[in-house]
């Protein structure tokens, strides 16, 4: 039952913080006017459309533009364009949460679509497969880094270590990926600057996925580098903290194995805190990889924004702030579960 | 505890002394450019091209000429109010402006260029002469102008230049051109047709033929003096400004960007700005944060329940997409980045302090206070909060680099307040520029690098504050 309530709570949580960037975004777009713009921008391509195909049957022009500005005062209508603003959010909170999020004033999906959904879908992918592999491969460093500088704790090489990866806590994660450009990209010519596949991309099979990789190398470099520092510096001092617990010294007094008290009474007590950080430090690697994904030209969502930003395409800008927020709540719910798999404490009591 | 035991503290371990000494080198840069730089500085001088005019494009720092084979030109720009001379006679002064320039270089200057600014006569114009002596003991004149003499119907004084400068490009005009043709023609009895002069102007002004006869030039290495003199009629009669530029493909201490800035400036101006943007957004993020939390941790019951839903929504709301749409919609400024920084960074500061709290609200100490009689406002901000304030306090040195990195962030997307340039903006602009693919370090490494040295402060602190918060690791 508590196991229930509790991921039932923190499910509500984050529903609340949907909810709450739902009704920022919504309210900020009605308040400014950029929502009436958006929906002014949107009758217009239809009416566009719908003059070419009338053209072909209504030969008078001023029965053309009568017929067309009937269909605008329909339309406008149907927008709810006709009332005040705080009237349309209901209609506006359902548009997007049903992805119905209209048109990209300049931006195209690489088929040519101008419908923001379709822009978006093509880069989700993308995004999803730099950010998770890079997570894994920070995870993975982290874990089995952190516990060796924890048994190390106070020499010179825990000392030293420290202080790098405080160091690289401070490492924005767009200028690493410009030092890495300069670098291996221009110096040494190792890898290539950008992008996602070479051009012309090779055809399919091995080749298209070691040209993946190759131009995947320097993004996902870049990210475990900034990362991997203060998450290993978390792994470290929890596993401290729990290997100074009394209950370890009775382990070892007992005279069980290093080996066996490392994994069973280190490390499997200090995983659910660990997975609590890993939750806390997400919102960041979603701003990483949104900043590293612009410096590499990786063709995913946070390219995109910074696309919509130099366009100035509000919607697209909309559409992402939505997504990155339900992608990270996903996540976070993810690692809720994880969480209360690894917490006997909720699942017992 | 005390601020001095703090401070000693801080000061006892390897990382509370870097931390504090380049904290200090922040707050003295900052001092130095609140003094020193006006405080419009982003529109009047940063995005304003006129300023930026002379300078060259996308060239690097003086300093890199150590690592590299030819020595290349270090742009100049000789100025002078006043002149260095004055000769008296009857009727006629003449001022003399003299430069002087030990030329070192291995190439001759990209241009050269001469202004005026600011010529008021009383009598009869001004005749200005421009020449050059030369390591070799010649003189070469180059350019000579009267002022324009009173228009019909202007009545004297006259003042010219006043707007817009007389600017002579010397590489490109053609009476320098003869000149300079004159002066081969004596000099080096070479008789070089006006059509291959041209475009070597430069060349021939600090250099010698390579050969007898020879129409190639190589630059001449020595000290060379650009005189300026005025004739002037009358001793009312003032000039503004005479100034001469060397045309270089290396430019002071940090190189310039695509518009010819000089990036050193922008770097240092964006010192304070930077130190103002971490502290401002800590300090308030800290405050609501702490008054909350204790607040929160305190009252307990129903207070603290809605405290913590509500924090519990705000904290988890991913900051920079967030940021990126409402400094969108809202328009580019700083201070509404401050805001949303502060908006949505207390509510994990409350979270935070609340759990310090609730260890001292059960402890002796305020159990005795509340017997005492003191009110419930009294025992949190008097009591509860010094005890906590040393963790408070490290928590706002561990906040500052978070807000100086997002805004960092959020500029490198292009979201920059335009009014004020902050390293972030200056990266941005090399990024979009396409610096990055060019390979022009000087204008991408160093504002990157302020920005991790800048929040590498406040971690080294952070790591140094430790002792301070957590008295177990006192020695």
């Amino acid at each position: 039952m508590s196991l229930v309530t509790t991921l039932a709570v923190r499910g509500l949580t984050l529903f609340g913080v949907l909810m709450a960037v739902l009704l920022l975004v919504v309210i900020a777009l009605g308040a400014t006017g950029f929502s009436d713009r958006m929906l002014h921008a949107t009758i217009n391509e239809e009416l566009r459309g719908l003059r070419q195909s009338l053209a072909q049957t209504i030969r008078d022009p001023d029965q053309l533009e009568q017929a067309l500005s009937l269909q605008r005062e329909e339309l406008v209508r149907y927008y709810h364009l006709d009332k005040p603003w705080y009237f349309r959010l209901p209609d506006m909170v359902r548009r997007v949460l049903t992805f119905d999020l209209g048109e990209a004033r300049t931006l195209r999906s690489f088929e040519g679509s101008s419908r923001v959904s379709d822009i978006v879908r093509e880069r989700l992918l993308n995004t999803v497969l730099l950010v998770t592999t890079a997570s894994i491969i920070t995870a993975i460093l982290g874990l089995l880094i952190g516990p060796k500088l924890a048994s190390q704790a106070g020499s010179r090489l825990d000392r030293t270590a420290c202080l790098f990866l405080a160091f690289s806590y401070a490492l924005p994660a767009w200028w690493m990926g410009i030092f890495l450009i300069l670098a291996f990209s221009f110096k040494f010519n190792l890898f290539p600057t950008g992008g996602m596949y070479s051009l012309p991309p090779p055809p399919g099979g091995i080749d298209r996925l070691f040209d993946l990789l190759w131009h995947a190398a320097l993004p996902i470099i870049t990210l475990v580098l900034v990362s991997f520092g203060s998450w290993t510096y978390i792994v470290r001092t929890m596993v401290l903290n729990t290997a100074q617990e009394s209950f370890v010294s009775v382990a070892r007094a007992k005279g069980l194995p290093e080996q066996l008290i490392r994994r069973r009474y280190i490390i499997r007590v200090a995983a659910p805190p660990i997975v609590t950080n890993l939750m806390l430090g997400l919102a960041g690697s979603i701003g990483g990889a949104i900043l590293t994904e612009t410096v590499f030209n990786w063709p995913g969502m946070g390219r995109l924004y910074y696309d919509a930003v130099l366009a100035a395409d509000e919607s697209v800008i909309v559409a992402l702030t939505f997504i990155f927020t339900l992608i990270y709540i996903i996540a976070r719910f993810i690692l809720e579960i994880l969480y209360v798999i690894l917490d006997p404490r909720i699942r017992y009591a | 505890m005390r601020p001095w035991e703090t401070i000693k503290l801080l000061l006892a371990s390897a990382t509370g002394k870097v931390g504090i000494g380049l904290f200090l080198a922040l707050v003295i840069v900052s001092i130095y450019v609140v003094i020193s730089y006006p405080l419009d500085f982003g529109t009047r001088t940063w995005n304003n091209p006129a300023v930026w005019a002379d300078n060259p494009k996308n060239v690097p720092p003086a300093w890199s000429n150590a690592f590299t084979d030819v020595k290349r030109v270090e742009h100049t720009t000789f100025r002078a109010t006043k002149p260095t001379e004055v000769i008296p006679a009857q009727g006629i002064n003449t001022w003399r402006y003299t430069f002087a320039l030990d030329y070192q270089f291995d190439e001759p200057p990209t241009f050269t260029s001469f202004a005026l600014r600011n010529v008021i006569y009383y009598s009869r114009p001004p005749v200005i002469t421009l020449s050059l002596s030369r390591p070799d003991g010649k003189e070469m004149l180059l350019y000579r102008h009267v002022v324009r003499g009173p228009d019909p119907g202007e009545s004297l004084p006259v003042s010219r230049y006043v707007e817009a400068p007389l600017r002579v490009y010397l590489s490109g005009d053609n009476t320098v051109l003869w000149n300079v043709a004159d002066f081969v023609r004596q000099e080096f009895k070479l008789d070089t047709p006006l059509s291959e002069l041209r475009g070597m102007v430069d060349r021939v002004m600090f250099g010698i033929p390579v050969e007898e006869n020879g129409q190639d030039f190589k630059v001449l290495n020595g000290n060379y003096t650009i005189i300026a003199t005025a004739q002037v009629y009358h001793p009312e009669d003032s000039i503004g400004e005479v100034s001469f530029v060397l045309g270089g493909s290396v430019y002071g201490v940090m190189g310039t960007d695509s518009l010819g800035r000089d990036l050193a400036t922008g770097l240092v101006f964006g010192c304070p700005v930077a130190l103002l943007i971490g502290l401002v957004t800590a300090v308030l993020t800290t405050t609501i944060g702490a008054f909350m939390g204790i607040l929160s941790g305190y009252k307990g019951g129903r207070t603290d329940t809605a405290i913590q839903r509500f924090c519990d929504i705000l904290a988890n709301i991913p900051l920079l997409p967030i940021l990126i749409f409402l400094i969108f919609i809202f328009g580019q400024k700083l201070r509404l980045v401050i805001l949303v920084l502060v908006a949505f960074g207390w509510p994990g500061m409350t979270i935070l302090i609340r759990s310090m709290v609730l260890q001292y609200r059960s402890s002796q100490l305020v159990e005795a206070t509340r017997a005492l009689g003191a009110s419930p406002w009294r025992i949190m901000f008097r009591h509860i909060f010094f005890q906590i304030a040393p963790f408070v306090l490290a928590q706002m040195i561990f906040f500052t680099p978070a807000a100086i990195l997002a805004e960092a962030g959020l500029s490198f997307l292009g979201l920059g307040d335009p009014s004020i340039p902050t390293w972030g903006q200056i990266l941005e602009h090399g990024f979009r520029t396409g610096a990055v693919y060019a390979g022009y370090w000087w204008w991408v490494l160093p504002p990157g690098l302020l920005i991790v040295l800048a929040a590498t402060t406040f971690v080294l602190l952070t790591l140094g504050m430790e002792p301070v918060v957590n008295p177990r690791l006192r020695q």
